[in-house]
């Protein structure tokens, strides 16, 4: 038994802090003043971050791995036993600060983009339900506790993107998110049933102590892995389960980069980091998670080239880096797949806020066609902008660069085609990023009447301490290429436990790196001379377009697929079910049981006509019959 | 004797009211009899010796007004007694007709109820169990909505029809008893029936709990009932009468006849797990929202009747929990569709929208409501239904799959009617809806946190259950090499 | 008495169920077939009278005289029977203005 880490037990008050503010401004609602309401879900989530920064030294001072804080007993029955509690290891709490640390500016920055809405309060109580129900997720001990937090962020993705509820359609959207997210939590609430009949627990430190009994590609595992992937692959939006993200740009901004860039989606990414000694038991998993990666990160990005609103370009990126980050985890580069997890959170938030700030400057206008020249009415807003962009584009020294390269390298190490095509994708954002940097903030102000200006400090703060965050958190992982000491990843190692692989050479790596800066630049450069320098604007709708374009305008037709094959035919069925099956087979069969017995009812009646001479016909018949019947018999 | 005192209290109070005629006096009146009960039902939990009563009642059949309990009933009693002063509040502060009848009646189940949970004998427990039709009739027939004549005819002939199936069955195990015949559950679960009389015996006894519960494919009488009962009919309903018809499988099936019930087991299961998805996918497409519940219950009762088939321990468990959770759920709904009903004129979806705008709080009470009812976790719905799933599991994957595909359907389902009525603009239909009233508070904030305490906190509730659990889930072990299931 | 015993047993037995079986085949056809609600109660106490004559004649022929008792029981409960019978006949010919059984063609309720 490890001993006991002092003050490490203060862990509960790191998920306690977000629910408190919730009851408060949830409780509350209506006596808090809007501005109050802000403030207090910012502090809560604040302080969970403080609290979050003091386990990480208290655990680093203890020169211990991971502590285990049991709040009660949750089910125990028979075999069963199931606690409430909270594992602190490397892995959960780097988690935790992202959680904390990114959904801190978040609220901070919805303090000022939220202002004018009359339903502030309401936001800011499910905005920290959602922190609380993160920090669950990530910090759960065992499966179960995990699953909370995995079903509670689901439904506050739900409340939230439906948040505008008096449009229908946004509405549509929210069911839409959590009828998909519903479908990967049954895949993975069969994974925890299988895990707790194989393992008989379902507490991670225990499963993976037994794991090591399985034998490498053993059935009940792969059974295991690939029903918990179902669940990631929902969570975070993989095809085939990916078409809600973009739909769930229906929600305020800050709800899109805080749940559906920065943390929520990234869970499946965690969960299967956390799963990283079954998922190298199953080596037929892993494979199937290479192809779902890369195909998703090509497929979302090949998407975004043609998207014309602001928040379903970054939705689409997000899909695609997701698409990396499944990438890294099929190769069992685990703590690649969390590091670009990690600078993901800081530059997709923040060109997420970035683009909140542009649509709040422009009074709600999301059609990048319309915007442009916003370069010098908003500098903070653009070069923070750029910072990300630079940074999700793979530019060096900015952090995508570490994240996405050490992704590549690994790639490369598995197979060239796949190098290349994950290279291919990169490219691809590359360009779409440009795109739309370059339409929005590049050329002349296209819409008339607007009057963009530079937005809040409130709002610009964290924006700036984003941007921050993504030009120098790249820095935490430095490679032993440029004499780092790759230091994210060993943190990470006693929590994950990434599959060996041969490192490349330098010099393979570094004319890998060089020939992808290349190739960077061109396309940065060819995407400046379209859109800036020719100062072509994207086609209206309805214009006629080559039959890609109009593959890729659509979506690949993905969403319409869904729509034949699933939607129509379930409502067809029901109607099938409820009209034909219910209404003229199950439910007539009893109604004609009844009816049988009044129709022979009513024949017999027959006999009954209320002749006397009949009834005394029959009386004597039937004496006669009677008495001939002794007689025979 | 405090059993008996339990039996009586509903049924001496609900007398008492007949003589009276103001109606809050009544209503009062009968909260507080509902409110005793209950009390009196939990002392049952927190005394440490089983209490009992038993007279000699019909001396030359050798037959005794016995009453006792075991965890299942135990489970049973607690679900009717938390039940009923709730059931008995969704009528207070509303305009009522010839209230002293119906409350007088109301009690009279309460009463006939918690005697089929007490009875200790298969005599006394036919008894009660028809008992319960004749007041329920009366609500239904009273006090219903459109159709009632009809609908409250088929339900009363269909459930009576199964219980005649049930009453022979009784017969006949009453015949097979050694010596003095008896119709003590202890000496029918003694007999030792031979396997091929149990394989058909099973469907008469079956045949009755099958339509109360009911399971697919006999339960067509159930959504039209419900679409017509009063709230608080179809609180009964919903809320413990279905649960009665567990409660009599688990006592006369699985002791009696284990044989017959291994033979079966299988077929009940998917007939169950049938009737989990066909109900689920036509709450879909009902544009009523009350018949959308309706078909919701059957869904949800129906994954029961699977985890009672299977018959580990899980699920089992899962089962017994389930059925406390259910129940509070489904008043819940029926509670505040009562509430729209009211408010809004109509139940016609397609009329509603946009009352959020108009009631947030009830819009929020309303998805709790709706969450517990698809099973989120930390509801009370997500320990039963993971328990039964993780139960469903031990036998076979694909039962897991196809009863976990409740989660998926729920949740589109009852989004889909949530969002139709709360959320969207303004809908002719809604007109000047308020808020919720104090009497909406005192009902649905409690019951509520009944569903969210037993999700963050079941442990009670399976100490409670954990005796009984073991002792049935032997039941079927010893069997399995006996007779071969019925090849799928 | 004796000689009212003896001068029945003049007579063969079977005469005598021939008679009965003859006077009780009438009745019953007049029952059957008369509609005269009248006739057929009239045909009834032919019917009665058949039984009666072969209970006295067979009480005769066994020397039992409660074959006798029972005729006269036959008697007074037909004799009660007529006075009921002739009432409804009453109220019925006056609420129908009629005696044909084939109007009381409502006993089936």
């Amino acid at each position: 038994m490890v001993n006991p880490i002092p003050y490490i037990d203060l862990a509960w008050l790191v998920p306690a802090f977000p629910l408190l503010g919730f009851l408060v401004t949830g409780l509350a609602n209506k006596s808090l003043k809007h501005k109050q309401a802000g403030i207090i879900a910012s502090a809560m989530v604040l302080l969970s971050f403080l609290v979050s920064l003091v386990l990480f030294f208290i655990l680093r001072s203890s020169g211990q791995n991971e502590a285990t804080i049991t709040l009660f007993n949750w089910i125990s029955i028979g075999g069963m036993n199931i606690p409430f509690a909270f594992l602190i290891d490397h892995l959960s709490l780097t988690m935790m600060l992202i959680v904390t640390g990114v959904g801190a500016l978040i609220h901070i920055y919805s303090i000022g983009y939220m202002h004018d809405d009359e339903r502030v309060n309401s936001f800011f109580a499910q905005m920290n339900l959602f922190t609380f129900s993160m920090l669950l997720l990530v910090m759960g001990a065992n499966y179960l506790v995990l699953f909370i937090g995995w079903e509670g962020v689901g439904l506050c993705s739900y409340l939230l993107i439906g948040f505008w509820f008096k449009n229908p359609a946004y509405n549509y959207a929210a069911r839409k998110a959590f009828v998909m997210n519903r479908i990967g939590d049954l895949g993975f609430i069969l994974g925890i049933i299988l895990l707790f009949i194989t393992f008989k627990t379902v507490t991670f430190s225990e499963i993976f102590s037994q794991a090591a009994a399985f034998p490498v590609g053993a059935p009940v595992i792969t059974l295991i892995t690939i029903l918990l992937l179902i669940g990631a692959v929902g969570k975070s939006a993989q095809i085939p389960l990916f078409t809600w993200l973009p739909d769930a740009m229906a929600g305020p901004t800050p709800v899109s980069a805080l749940i559906h860039a920065a943390t929520m989606v990234t869970a499946g990414i965690y969960m299967i980091a956390r799963s990283s000694i079954l998922y190298n038991l199953a080596p037929l998993t892993l494979n199937i998670i290479i192809v779902i990666g890369l195909a998703t990160a090509i497929i979302a990005a090949l998407i975004g080239l043609k998207q014309n609103d602001i928040k379903k370009v970054l939705a689409y990126s997000t899909v695609s880096q997701l698409g990396y980050m499944f990438l890294a985890l099929g190769l069992g580069a685990y703590s690649a797949g969390v590091f670009h997890v990690t600078t993901h959170a800081f530059f997709k938030a923040l060109l997420f806020l970035g683009a909140g700030s542009v649509i709040h400057a422009m009074g709600g206008e999301q059609d990048i066609r319309k915007m442009g020249g916003l370069r010098k009415k908003m500098p903070l807003t653009y070069f923070t902008f750029l910072a990300a962009t630079l940074a999700i584009s793979g530019i060096p020294p900015f952090s995508g660069f570490f994240s996405k390269d050490l992704i590549l390298s690994k790639a490369f190490e598995h197979s060239v085609i796949l190098y290349i095509l994950a290279l291919g994708g990169a490219l691809i954002t590359c360009f779409y990023m440009f795109r739309l940097l370059y339409l929005v903030f590049f050329g002349e102000q296209r819409l008339a009447g607007a009057h963009p200006h530079e937005s809040p400090k409130v709002m610009t703060i964290p924006l700036i301490i984003l941007a921050v965050l993504s030009v120098f958190g790249g820095f935490l992982n430095i490679p032993s290429l440029f004499n780092g000491d790759s230091k994210f990843s060993n943190y990470l190692h006693s929590a994950v436990v990434s599959k060996a692989s041969e490192e490349l050479s330098h010099s393979t790596e570094i004319g890998l790196i060089l020939g992808s800066l290349l190739l960077l630049g061109l396309v940065i450069f060819f995407a400046y001379r379209t859109f800036v320098s020719k100062s072509m604007i994207p086609a209206k709708d309805g214009e006629p377009m080559s039959f890609f374009s109009k593959l890729i305008y659509n979506k690949f037709y993905i969403d319409e697929m869904y729509t034949a094959v699933f939607e129509k035919p379930f409502g067809y069925l029901s109607d099938f079910f409820y009209n034909k099956v219910e209404n003229t087979v199950l439910d007539p069969v009893v109604d004609e049981i009844g009816f049988t017995t009044a129709r022979v009812g009513s024949l017999l009646r027959k006999l009954q006509q209320g002749n006397m001479s009949f009834y005394l016909f029959a009386m004597v018949a039937g004496i006669l019959l009677f008495i001939i019947f002794i007689l025979i018999v | 004797m405090i059993v008996l005192v339990i039996l009586l209290i509903p049924f001496i109070a609900g007398l008492l009211l007949l003589l009276n005629r103001n109606a809050a006096a009544v209503k009062l009146v009968a909260l507080a009899s509902a409110i005793v009960s209950l009390v009196a039902t939990l002392s049952l939990v927190f005394t440490a010796q089983l209490s009992s009563y038993s007279v000699i009642w019909i001396n030359f059949l050798e037959i005794k007004f016995a009453l006792g309990y075991d965890g299942t009933s135990l489970i049973m009693l607690i679900l009717t007694s938390l039940l009923f002063p709730f059931i008995i509040m969704a009528g207070m502060k509303r305009e009522q007709q010839n209230v002293s009848l119906l409350y007088a009646l109301i009690l009279f189940t309460q009463s006939a109820l918690t005697g089929v949970f007490l009875a200790q004998n298969a005599f006394l427990f036919y008894i009660f169990w028809e008992l319960t039709l004749i007041p329920l009739y009366f609500i239904l027939l009273l006090w219903g909505g459109e159709g009632r004549r009809n609908v409250t005819f088929k339900f009363f002939i269909y459930t009576l029809t199964g219980s005649l199936f049930l009453l022979f069955g009784i017969i006949y195990l009453y015949s097979l008893t050694p010596g003095v015949h008896t119709t003590d559950f202890s000496a029918f679960s003694n007999l030792n029936i031979p396997a091929n009389t149990q394989i058909w015996l099973f469907w008469v006894l079956f045949i009755a709990f099958a339509i109360k519960m009911p399971v697919f494919p006999f339960h067509t009488w159930q959504p039209s009932t419900y679409t017509m009962a009063p709230t608080q009919g179809v609180m009964i309903l919903a809320g413990v009468m279905t649960k009665m018809g567990i409660y009599g499988a688990l006592r006369f099936l699985f002791p009696v006849i284990p044989l017959g019930v291994h033979y079966w087991q299988n077929t009940i299961i998917i007939l169950s797990l049938i009737g989990v998805i066909y109900a689920s996918v036509i709450a879909f497409r009902q544009t009523n929202l009350k018949t959308l519940i309706a078909f919701s219950s059957m869904a949800h009762v129906s994954l029961m009747v699977a985890a009672m088939f299977v018959l580990n321990y899980y699920a089992v468990q899962g089962l017994l929990f389930q059925v406390l959770s259910h129940g509070v759920t489904i008043v819940a709904l029926f509670y505040i569709v009562m509430l729209i009903e009211e408010k809004a004129g109509t139940l016609e979806l397609p009329k509603l929208g946009g009352i959020k705008l108009l009631a947030p709080n009830m819009a929020i009470l309303f998805l709790l409501v709706v969450l517990g009812s698809i099973a989120l976790p930390l509801t009370a719905g997500f320990v039963g239904e993971f328990l039964i799933i993780t139960g469903l599991f031990q036998q076979s994957i694909w039962f897991a799959v196809f009863g976990g595909i409740t989660m998926v359907l729920g949740a589109i389902y009852m989004l889909y009617a949530y969002q139709r009525v709360m959320l969207g603009e303004k809908r002719p239909g809604s007109g000047n809806i308020t808020d919720l009233k104090r009497i909406d508070y005192i009902v649905l904030i409690p019951l509520i946190t009944i569903i969210l305490v037993l999700g963050i906190y079941p442990q009670p509730v399976f100490n409670l259950v954990e005796a009984s659990v073991t002792t049935m889930q032997n039941l079927l072990v010893p069997v399995a090499e006996v007779i071969p299931a019925l090849p799928l | 008495m004796n000689e009212i015993t003896s001068a029945i047993q003049l007579i063969p037995l079977q005469h005598y169920i021939i008679l009965s079986v003859t006077l009780f085949s009438i009745g019953m056809m007049g029952v059957l077939f008369r509609r005269n609600i009248i006739a057929i109660l009239m045909c009834l106490e032919l019917m009665f009278n058949s039984a009666n004559l072969l209970l006295a004649a067979f009480s005769a022929y066994h020397s039992d005289p409660s074959g006798q008792v029972f005729v006269f029981f036959i008697m007074i409960v037909a004799a009660a029977e007529v006075a009921v019978g002739l009432s409804i006949v009453v109220m019925m010919k006056r609420n129908v203005e009629s005696v044909d059984i084939n109007l009381l063609n409502r006993l089936k309720w």
